[in-house]
């Protein structure tokens, strides 16, 4: 029965003009009958009429009450107030235009940061059953390295724990395109990799079983997107070969669109063991695995625990143990975590902020009509039904400025999405999907209730004599002191945010003045990979370095040249245990392979000793020099007064196949520690060994120029085209861009912080010139009075900045009382600077009121040109 | 308006419609108030209107239907007739009615 009334109350919505002209025929007929029984009983005409009106009371009440039975009144008032609210935007465009303008910014700027915080922190993988992917790693006493080929072996035989278990390595190859040799980055995995994911390819198979055992035939996946910008997206692709390096791999399948396409790797081959890599000496493995169904996490690290225990005879590194982390937990690190929620929670101040100002302008606006609603409210409209007329009315505004919010939020995403790509996870999409709409409509109810509800209730309560009194005269009672709150919350907000971005710039400021302990300026790099093919042996790779170093130190404007494994601020890869022969004392150190230029190309000075020279070459006496960091700390580790001059041992990587080895080496010198792992990175303990003695593959080259570095490129690349045509460079960065691509993780949020931080100082700024020009406006005739009785224009404008600075001067005390609660949360993005650093915080004080004078100026300048006469004349 | 008429208690218009047409058969509006008025022998202070905002809710209940009929003024009218369910709502409403009113004389007994 209730559906069925509530049926025919909606059908009645639409046939209200039909259904009011039915009754309107009842009526009549009612009287018509009434009047002609009144005349049968012998009642006269006229007296009969009048009576029939009287017995049948109020005719609009009576409809009005008809209406309400018939129909949603809720509804048909909803769909009037609507109309009327559209009416009263368009009589008033520039309100409008500011609201929805406001309004969008913030939600759409919400709307994009949402979409951020989804994609990485909150939307599940985009794989089956993502909680049973796990890392799995050996881990030293409160860290996690990777693993070697003979203990990931022994970890995939567990088949009780993984259902699949895989390594990667990160690989490139020599792709010819276009005649031009070009590296693309794959990777090696093992054959049950893409089981791991869960992943069916789009067209083919995966890998199967055997296919990573020595023998097998070459294989390779390629990526959706490297199939179609490679193979243009051709079908028939699995007939074709994809040659890496020179040899033809068959291609048996391209994965699915999506997540595998934001990853950097366009193909994935077998990752084939040779029999030098079975050793337990080499931890090059990071695995990823799947847990076996109903094993649960806990289970599987005391699985892991135990056959660690059960492999302690083979394995060196006693106190190192197995551990197992969670795939998602591992995606996203501490700092990419907390940046993002640092830039949403000062996006989500942005909304409050910009929302406070809206609630302003709607008091204003509500200030105005109180007129107009206390007349409503004289003919008899209930309170109740004004304040939802008003809503209706911010409704409309809240609903433009959301669809204008979601336009410019995707827009803002599009723009931020390559800029923010490279910090993100490969796993995260970043779109405005129905979830981020979701939040939108979401964010839209919280500021319809923030905006409208207030002024609504302010604009419609009151005593009705009082307002129909007050409105001609525009005096500014309670409505006034809630605007003037409403200023300070804002101004409160926005120093909030200022001091946030102060420190956080002074941090950058800071990080960026860190001496990296090489010099950056002038100096080009770039990468390069050794293919197999071409260069065997290590010492065709030796060869190499000695011949592209005096070719390219012949260029113009080449200063110097050098060659090493990896770049300064990048970190170092091969963490490695050295040893001091018949101690059992190890230390873990980085290992740096560089050739004899890179301390002279990079100035690195020699503190003691000797750096690495030319003698130092293949079949020489194996040496290695440290920097200052690892001989002031291990001295005290070996119970020793001085390491040079003494031979450590350590696993030092091998080239291509050759597995690492153990090797003694003497300790020649000690040079000046260079920042290795980021400007914020503590020096760590590093070892360099000569590349010509240990090659290796992948390398860098670091060129000095004389004047600008980008110049010499051509002719270091035809340079290098003289020594191997069918080499090619990637990676081409100044150390400036190396620079700043190592301060990233602190960039981003300082600059997503700053300009949210500029965002709330404008908007609090417009909303302390709101309040002002209002009461300028509303005080034109006070000002007129005192002007009158020789008020100097002086006097005027320290009046209104004075009551700017009472505002701002709360609002300040508020916002640093606020700043010193919440920007402890900074305290793990902030290099050297504490949390409270006075000057940044005052910084953003003096900025905040700065700003605050300069908005209240314009209405006090106003104010200081009001002519007496004339407003006495028109007011008085 | 006299002083010993008394409005319609309070929830019983509906009722009294109810049982209108019960005995009366199909009507339209003024017979219905007249109806109500003559047998409350103007004990009753009955603003004829308001029987039609009770009447759209009693057809929204599916209680009474409407058909068209022409007046005695030769214009057309509806005519309201009860239900099948609006005589279920009937008894149900009568029923009500007694047990209210036995309760509230009960209460008055023991007072006295």
């Amino acid at each position: 029965m209730k559906l069925r009334s509530a049926g025919v109350r909606l059908l009645a919505l639409f046939r209200r003009r039909k259904l009011d002209r039915e009754l309107d025929d009842e009526i009549l007929a009612h009287l018509e009958l009434a009047e002609r029984d009144a005349i049968a009983a012998g009642v006269i005409p006229e007296e009969a009429r009048q009576a029939a009106r009287r017995n049948f009371g109020g005719i609009e009440q009576m409809k009005e009450d008809h209406r309400d039975h018939r129909s949603v009144r809720l509804i048909e008032n909803l769909a009037r107030d609507f109309r009327y609210g559209m009416g009263s935007l368009a009589r008033d465009p520039g309100f409008a235009a500011v609201t929805i303008g406001l309004l969008a910014l913030g939600i759409g700027a919400n709307s994009a940061m949402f979409s951020i915080v989804d994609a990485v922190l909150l939307k599940p993988l985009p794989f089956p059953e993502p909680e049973r992917m796990v890392r799995v790693w050996e881990a030293p006493p409160g860290a996690r390295n990777g693993t070697t080929t003979l203990t990931f072996l022994d970890w995939k035989r567990q088949g009780d724990i993984f259902e699949a278990l895989s390594a990667e390595c990160p690989t490139k190859a020599a792709v010819t395109t276009d005649s031009y040799p070009e590296r693309v980055p794959g990777k090696l995995v093992s054959a049950d990799y893409f089981q791991v994911f869960g992943v069916q390819p789009q067209i083919g198979r995966t890998f199967a079983r055997g296919e990573d055992q020595p023998g097998a035939a070459p294989v390779v996946v390629l990526s959706h997107a490297f199939w179609q910008t490679q193979f243009a997206a051709d079908p028939g692709v699995l007939k074709r070969d994809l040659v890496l390096d020179g040899k033809p791999h068959r291609i048996i399948g391209v994965l699915p669109a999506g997540c595998f396409d934001r990853d950097q790797a366009v193909f994935w081959k077998p990752l084939i063991f040779a029999p030098e890599q079975l050793n337990r000496g080499q931890h090059w493995l990071t695995p990823i695995g799947r847990l076996r169904a109903g094993v649960s996490l806990e289970q599987a690290r005391a699985k892991m625990t135990m056959l660690r225990a059960s492999l302690n005879a083979v394995i060196y590194q006693k106190d190192w143990g197995f551990a197992v982390d969670r795939f998602t937990q591992m995606l996203v690190g501490d700092t990419l975590r907390r940046s993002i929620y640092l830039a949403f929670g000062a996006v989500l101040l942005v909304l409050l902020i910009a929302c406070a100002n809206v609630a302003n302008l709607a008091l204003a606006k509500g200030a105005t009509r109180r007129k107009e609603m206390a007349l409503r409210t004289a003919l008899g409209a209930s309170r109740g039904r004004l304040i939802v007329q008003l809503l209706t009315e911010s409704l409309v505004l809240c609903l433009l400025g959301g669809v204008a919010g979601v336009a410019l939020g995707s827009m803002l995403l599009h723009a931020a999405a390559p800029l923010v790509a490279e910090s993100l996870p490969f796993t995260a999409d970043l779109s405005m999907d129905l979830r981020v709409l979701g939040f939108a409509a979401a964010a839209v109810m919280a500021v319809l209730i923030l905006t409208g509800l207030l002024p609504s209730l302010q604009t419609s309560f009151g005593k009705l004599s009082n307002a129909l009194n007050q409105a001609a005269r525009g005096s500014s009672g309670s409505s006034a002191a809630v605007r003037r709150t409403i200023v300070i919350a804002e101004v409160a907000a926005s120093v909030v945010l200022i001091c946030g971005a102060a420190l956080l710039f002074k941090s950058l400021a800071k990080l960026q003045q860190v001496d990296a302990g090489v010099r950056i300026d002038h100096v080009i790099t770039m990468s390069a990979d050794l293919p197999s093919a071409a260069y065997p042996t290590p010492d065709s790779a030796a060869r190499f370095y000695e011949a592209v170093v005096q070719r390219i130190r012949a260029v113009p404007g080449v200063e110097q040249a050098s060659v090493s494994q990896g770049l300064p601020l990048q970190g170092v890869q091969w963490g490695e245990s050295m040893s001091l022969p018949g101690t059992r004392e190890s230390v873990l150190v980085r290992l740096k392979l560089v050739d004899p230029w890179y301390f002279g190309a990079m100035q690195i000075p020699v503190e003691t000793g000797r750096g690495i020279e030319t003698r130092d070459r293949a079949g020489a006496p194996p040496i290695v020099v440290i920097n200052q960091e690892l001989a002031r700390q291990v001295p005290k580790t070996f119970g020793i007064a001085n390491l040079v001059g003494r031979a450590v041992d350590i696993w030092v990587p091998g080239y291509g196949p050759i597995p690492e080895s153990l090797v003694n080496l003497q300790i020649v010198g000690v040079i000046r520690s260079e920042r290795t792992a980021g400007l914020h990175a503590p020096s760590e303990l590093v070892a360099y060994v000569p590349l010509a003695q240990f090659p290796r593959q992948d390398i860098k080259l670091e060129v000095r120029t004389r004047n600008g570095p980008a110049a010499a490129m051509p002719g270091i690349r035809e340079a290098v085209r003289q020594i191997d045509p069918n080499l090619p460079l990637g990676d081409v960065m100044t150390m400036e861009q190396v620079k700043e691509q190592s301060m990233l993780w602190a960039r981003q949020p300082t600059w997503v912080v700053g300009a949210f931080a500029g965002v709330a100082g404008l908007m609090a700024a417009l909303g302390l010139y709101g309040v002002l020009a209002h009461a300028v406006t509303e005080q034109r005739r006070e000002i007129g009075i005192r002007m009158a009785l020789g008020a100097r224009p002086g006097e005027i404008v320290s009046h209104t900045v004075r009551s700017a600075l009472a505002m701002l001067l709360v609002g300040l005390a508020v916002g640093l009382a606020g700043a010193f609660a919440l920007t402890r949360a900074l305290k793990s993005l902030l290099f050297e600077v504490s949390a409270l650093d006075p000057v940044a915080l005052a910084f953003a004080c003096v900025l905040m009121t700065l700003v605050g004078i300069l908005a209240a100026l314009i209405p006090a300048s106003r104010a200081a040109g009001v002519d007496p006469m004339t407003v006495l004349r028109n007011e008085g | 308006m006299s002083e010993y008429k008394t409005d319609v208690p309070y929830g019983t218009l509906d009722l009294l419609i109810l049982k209108t047409l019960d005995t009366m058969g199909p009507m339209h509006g003024y017979r219905i108030a007249r109806r109500i008025e003559q047998v409350a022998e103007n004990l009753l202070r009955l603003n004829q209107g308001s029987i039609y905002p009770a009447l759209i809710r009693l057809e929204q209940q599916g209680w009474i239907r409407t058909q068209w009929g022409i007046s005695e003024t030769k214009r057309k009218v509806k005519l309201y007739s009860l239900t099948r369910a609006g005589l279920k709502q009937l008894t149900i409403e009568v029923a009500n009615w007694e047990r209210a009113t036995a309760l509230v004389a009960r209460f008055l007994e023991a007072e006295s």
